[in-house]
């Protein structure tokens, strides 16, 4: 059989390894993009045929109201697209406003990581689908590729939150963590991969994460 | 009137100097290598003559951005509150980590989420700074801010340097 990365399209052909993909530990994760195994696909999936999804539900009035930490990634959104032009004062300002509403978003309560991996898992299973449906009626290509990348990298979250909650600190000893500054993605390693496997820029595209107390 | 200005990106740039040669006005010969733009005619002479393709010429004006539909925009609000949730809780449990592993892996996650998150909103009608939607927040925090601690000045001195490109 041949597994797919669901990430980064990576195929696992037992055929050409020798080992089936079956008989691989769970520990196993992907070589390109270290998606870990519990998350690979059997090829031979059949295309579903566009299963046509559901009209995306009507949002209430109150859910079109973007929330303080949905307007700091606003702004924030905005002083990045400053910076791109150059423009480094504008960049600042949004920023300042970005900066207000992150301290002004409301703390969560009891946060947990099971309730995080929920809100994950919330995503995937329902707005995602809802967004990409929405999309593809309506021909927004753009939007159609902010649900690829996005998906991808929240799939990735789910899976390393559930790998943490499996192994513990054992899990991230002795390795990095990194963030690719483009799309999000989050990639367990040495060293960057050469190429994020979700938006392809360069491993220098990559931002380490430090510890609280760097060696 | 230039429509456009040349920008250096010091990470392509190879020193072959090129730039210094051919620009009539001087506008690159700056220590810190970022060319000066209030010299710059945006001629492009030093883009073209660039053998490492260091210097692009970045337009002054922008067009109206693309027009999002009700349709879409309702469910990507509600992914972005949702986004938005989740990085709160990742930077708290981060905050409360004990582990050193943990923490990384946790701030790693409040900010691939604010990643995700602003290229969501930015494909939400949130493009360009110049944009009409981009002004119409503006001017609705510089008129009614939300908090005592809200930099109005900030949103005021944006609304005054940035032009509307969504206003005809």
């Amino acid at each position: 059989m041949r597994a797919i990365c669901p990430i980064c399209g990576y195929v696992y052909d037992d055929a050409a390894e020798g080992v089936p993909f079956a008989s691989l530990p769970d520990s196993w994760s992907c070589p390109m993009c270290g998606a870990p195994k519990l998350m690979f696909e059997p090829e031979a999936a059949p295309a579903a045929p566009a299963a046509q999804p559901a009209a995306a539900p009507l949002a209430d009035d109150d859910m079109q109201q973007l929330s303080a930490g949905a307007l700091a990634a606003l702004c924030s959104n905005l002083a990045r697209g400053c910076e791109k032009q150059y423009k480094e004062e504008e960049a600042a300002l949004f920023r300042q406003i970005a900066d207000f509403y992150t301290a002004a978003a409301p703390a969560a309560e009891d946060p947990s990581l099971e309730g995080l991996a929920a809100l994950f898992r919330a995503d995937l299973d329902g707005g995602y689908p809802g967004l990409s449906a929405a999309a593809k009626a309506g021909g927004d290509r753009g939007t159609q590729r902010v649900c690829v990348w996005g998906e991808k990298v929240t799939n990735m979250l789910y899976a390393l939150l559930a790998r943490y909650q499996r192994e513990g600190e054992a899990f991230l000893q002795d390795t990095q963590v990194w963030v690719c500054s483009v799309c999000g993605f989050v990639y367990i390693g040495g060293a960057p991969p050469e190429l994020c496997p979700v938006c392809k820029v360069p491993a220098w595209k990559f931002d380490k994460i430090e510890g609280r107390r760097p060696a | 009137m230039k429509k456009l200005i040349a920008v250096r990106n010091l990470r392509l740039c190879t020193k072959d100097c090129l730039c210094l040669y051919v620009c009539p006005t001087g506008a690159s010969d700056t220590e810190n290598s970022v060319i000066d733009t209030t010299k710059c005619i945006g001629c492009g002479s030093c883009a073209g003559a660039c053998p490492s393709g260091a210097i692009s010429m970045v337009p002054l004006d922008y067009p109206p951005q693309q027009k999002k539909s009700e349709a879409v925009l309702a469910p990507a609000y509600a992914l972005a509150n949702a986004k938005a949730r989740q990085e709160q809780a990742a930077r708290q449990l981060a905050a409360a980590a004990e582990g050193d592993g943990l923490y990384r892996l946790l701030t790693a996650m409040a900010r691939s989420v604010r990643l995700v998150n602003e290229d969501l909103l930015r494909e939400a009608g949130y493009m360009l700074p110049q944009s009409g939607n981009a002004h119409a927040l503006l001017q609705r925090l510089a008129d009614e801010p939300p908090g005592p601690a809200f930099p109005t000045a900030a949103a005021r001195s944006l609304l005054a340097r940035l032009p509307n490109n969504d206003e005809p």
